[in-house]
């Protein structure tokens, strides 16, 4: 399940309302407004700032979902 | 360096046979595949595949001059298929794959437009796709005779003695000026340009390009590019193919998510030439971290060439300082000029040497006049696309198409041996381009300095996304649509990101809605419309109804309503980025 800590990043970094905007484990990034290939990197450098860990590129591209990316999220920070 | 005279063959098939032929076991094309074992093509491999290809084609009733449209994401066979188009003497045209992103009514209403325009004939796509493209093709206005799936062919079957030899006779009626490929002057979907190429000018390009790059045996190229984009297509695919130097493709998709792979693949294959728009740069050096890096070199690469998007000077620094320490060679930051209409390349910097970057006054550029200048306040660097290939000649005009001496900052004509001849089914646009003696007029902006090539911009207000070009009309007439936005009074234009290292789409809007609230939900619909073709837009701006400035035409001045809102400090323009 979706942390509101991922959401909020999410949605901080796209300058988004969270409270409008429906963020599941299911959601890809193509369904977020900004969402885009430009954007993704910054998003993936704000997670890794607010959880103070790493991700390596190989690992985000299997991530096809947000769900996936809150499961590497867990395992590096071994929650 | 090769020696081109040596090479046989005057189509592109007669030239991947003669490699087949005479090097069957060099490899061609190396299929890369994240976190897996690459898929290695040899010529004789690839020929002998694309072979049984021309056949199923040829069953199916794919003529000589048809063409054939292939939508198929990063997968192995599409470079035989690719190949078996032209050995029946049909036309490949690769068309983007459709990203999520796009609803799948603007696909297809993007490819109905394409297909009126460039005649498509045909489309050979994934199963995965024919939900989505089969109402098109049904739809009695198309000009697609069917959809095929050409991945589900069975290649095993052996081909008889005498359906090769019929596929032969087909091969040997093929001209060198007869058209070989239809390739797309990157646009959104429903504004594209068809170019058709013939085999001289792709072969001839080849040779050309192929020296002022110095291409050599021991070269190996490493690409992420899309094939439907002409850097991808001709740099990346059809020069290496078409000289014998292996190229490494990976998939533009997977490349974007994890852009580590691009030095993956270059360290470990010992890649030794690639080519960027500019984003990339910066995206790569922001990106890549030390840990990512470990273990990886990128002392072969001897060049990577910068393209497609305006080259700039702090990009290349930032690119040189971040990846010096893992081998990169400062001398290996290169530029080019290119267009699909003169097939690709019009200028080229020098191998071995760094983009020569130029200190000009700002102010005075703007002003049509070229100075240099030391002065930090006042200079903007320039990076050179380096000196014309051979067969290729340059002019900068005035306004009125005259020629401008030395020095001279106008519009960029182009005239080539690799030239198009005109844009298919659009005598219209092609008239406005082209001239009687064959000068193809750009559109870009730029000077002559020492027989170096500078962009400095563009005379259209075509925007320009990591390479990606986005025409501001597609923009404005879908924000126009959305739900209180004042339909008509929109602007869309580029805003250089420099962290990114390119532009971003910005949207100006005029709505009678007057609270935030309103606003922030306006904002969120803006980027899904934006969303619904495939435009990611960055900065949408709310204003009053009667704020935007009309042009002599009566429509809202893109140029004068971006100055104001960039000059900022306006109470009543609203903005969220």
């Amino acid at each position: 399940m979706i942390s509101d800590r991922l959401k909020n990043i999410i949605c901080k970094e796209l300058n988004l309302d969270p409270a409008s905007i429906e963020i599941t484990d299911e959601t890809q990034a193509p369904e977020v407004p900004g969402w885009d290939s430009l954007n993704h990197a910054n998003i993936i450098v704000a997670i890794e700032k607010d959880y103070g860990v790493r991700f390596k590129g190989l690992e985000v591209l299997k991530c096809n979902n947000v769900g996936a990316l809150q499961r590497l999220v867990d395992s590096k920070t071994a929650k | 360096m090769i020696d081109f005279s040596t090479l046989q063959g005057n189509t592109l098939w007669e030239r991947w046979q003669y490699f087949a032929q005479t090097t069957p076991d060099k490899e061609a094309i190396i299929h890369w595949r994240a976190a897996e074992e690459p898929i290695r093509w040899t010529y004789a491999s690839l020929v002998k595949t694309a072979n049984k290809f021309s056949v199923y084609l040829k069953n199916i009733g794919v003529k000589k001059g048809d063409v054939c449209a292939i939508i198929i994401r990063h997968n192995p066979f599409f470079y035989p298929l690719y190949l078996g188009i032209t050995g029946i003497g049909a036309l490949p045209s690769v068309l983007a794959y459709p990203n999520p992103r796009l609803h799948p009514e603007k696909f297809r209403e993007g490819l109905e437009g394409m297909a009126q325009r460039s005649g498509l004939d045909w489309i050979l796509t994934e199963t995965a796709l024919e939900e989505i493209i089969l109402p098109f093709v049904k739809n009695e206005k198309t000009t697609v005779n069917e959809l095929f799936f050409p991945l589900e062919w069975d290649l095993e079957r052996e081909i008889s003695a005498d359906t090769m030899e019929k596929i032969n006779e087909i091969r040997a009626a093929i001209k060198p000026e007869e058209p070989m490929l239809l390739q797309h002057s990157s646009g959104t979907t429903g504004l594209q340009k068809p170019v058709v190429l013939s085999h001289h000018a792709i072969l001839r390009h080849v040779e050309n390009f192929g020296k002022a790059i110095m291409l050599s045996e021991k070269d190996k190229v490493v690409s992420w590019l899309p094939l439907y984009h002409d850097m991808g297509l001709i740099a990346a695919y059809h020069v290496p193919l078409a000289s014998g130097v292996p190229t490494i493709q990976i998939d533009p998709f997977e490349w974007v998510l994890a852009p580590i792979l691009l030095f993956l693949a270059a360290s470990e294959e010992k890649a030794t030439l690639a080519w960027l728009p500019n984003f990339a740069y910066n995206l790569m050096a922001d990106k890549l971290s030390d840990e990512e890096m470990e273990g990886i070199s990128l002392e072969s690469l001897r060049m990577i060439t910068n393209c497609s998007e305006p080259v700039r000077a702090e990009s290349h620094q930032k690119f040189f300082d971040r990846f010096k320490k893992f081998g990169f060679k400062e001398n290996a930051l290169a530029a080019m000029y290119a267009m699909a209409e003169t097939t690709l390349t019009v200028s080229q910097t020098t191998p071995g040497i760094r983009a020569t970057e130029l200190s000009v006054n700002r102010d005075l550029l703007s002003n049509g006049k070229l100075e240099l200048t030391d002065d930090d306040s006042k200079k903007r660097v320039c990076v050179s696309s380096g000196k014309l290939i051979d067969e290729c000649e340059l002019k900068i005009v005035d306004d009125t198409r005259n020629k401008l001496g030395n020095n001279g900052v106008g519009e960029i004509a182009v005239k080539s041996i690799s030239m198009f001849s005109g844009y298919r089914n659009y005598p219209e646009k092609t008239a406005e381009v082209l001239d009687d003696e064959g000068w193809y007029y750009t559109g870009d902006v730029g000077f002559m300095h020492n027989d170096e090539v500078y962009v400095i911009g563009r005379k259209k207000d075509i925007i320009i996304v990591a390479g990606n070009n986005i025409y501001p009309e597609d923009v404005e007439d879908i924000v126009s649509k959305v739900e209180n936005v004042i339909p008509g009074r929109v602007i869309a234009f580029g805003e250089y990101d420099p962290e990114l290292g390119t532009e971003q789409v910005s949207v100006v809007a005029e709505t009678k809605l007057e609270n935030k609230k309103d606003f922030d939900k306006l904002r969120v619909d803006i980027l899904r419309a934006g969303m619904n073709i495939n435009v990611n837009i960055h900065s949408v701006y709310l204003v009053p109804p009667r704020w935007l400035i009309k042009s002599s035409s009566g429509k809202p001045s893109r140029k004068a309503n971006k100055t104001r809102i960039l000059n900022g400090n306006d109470e009543q323009v609203w903005s969220k980025k």
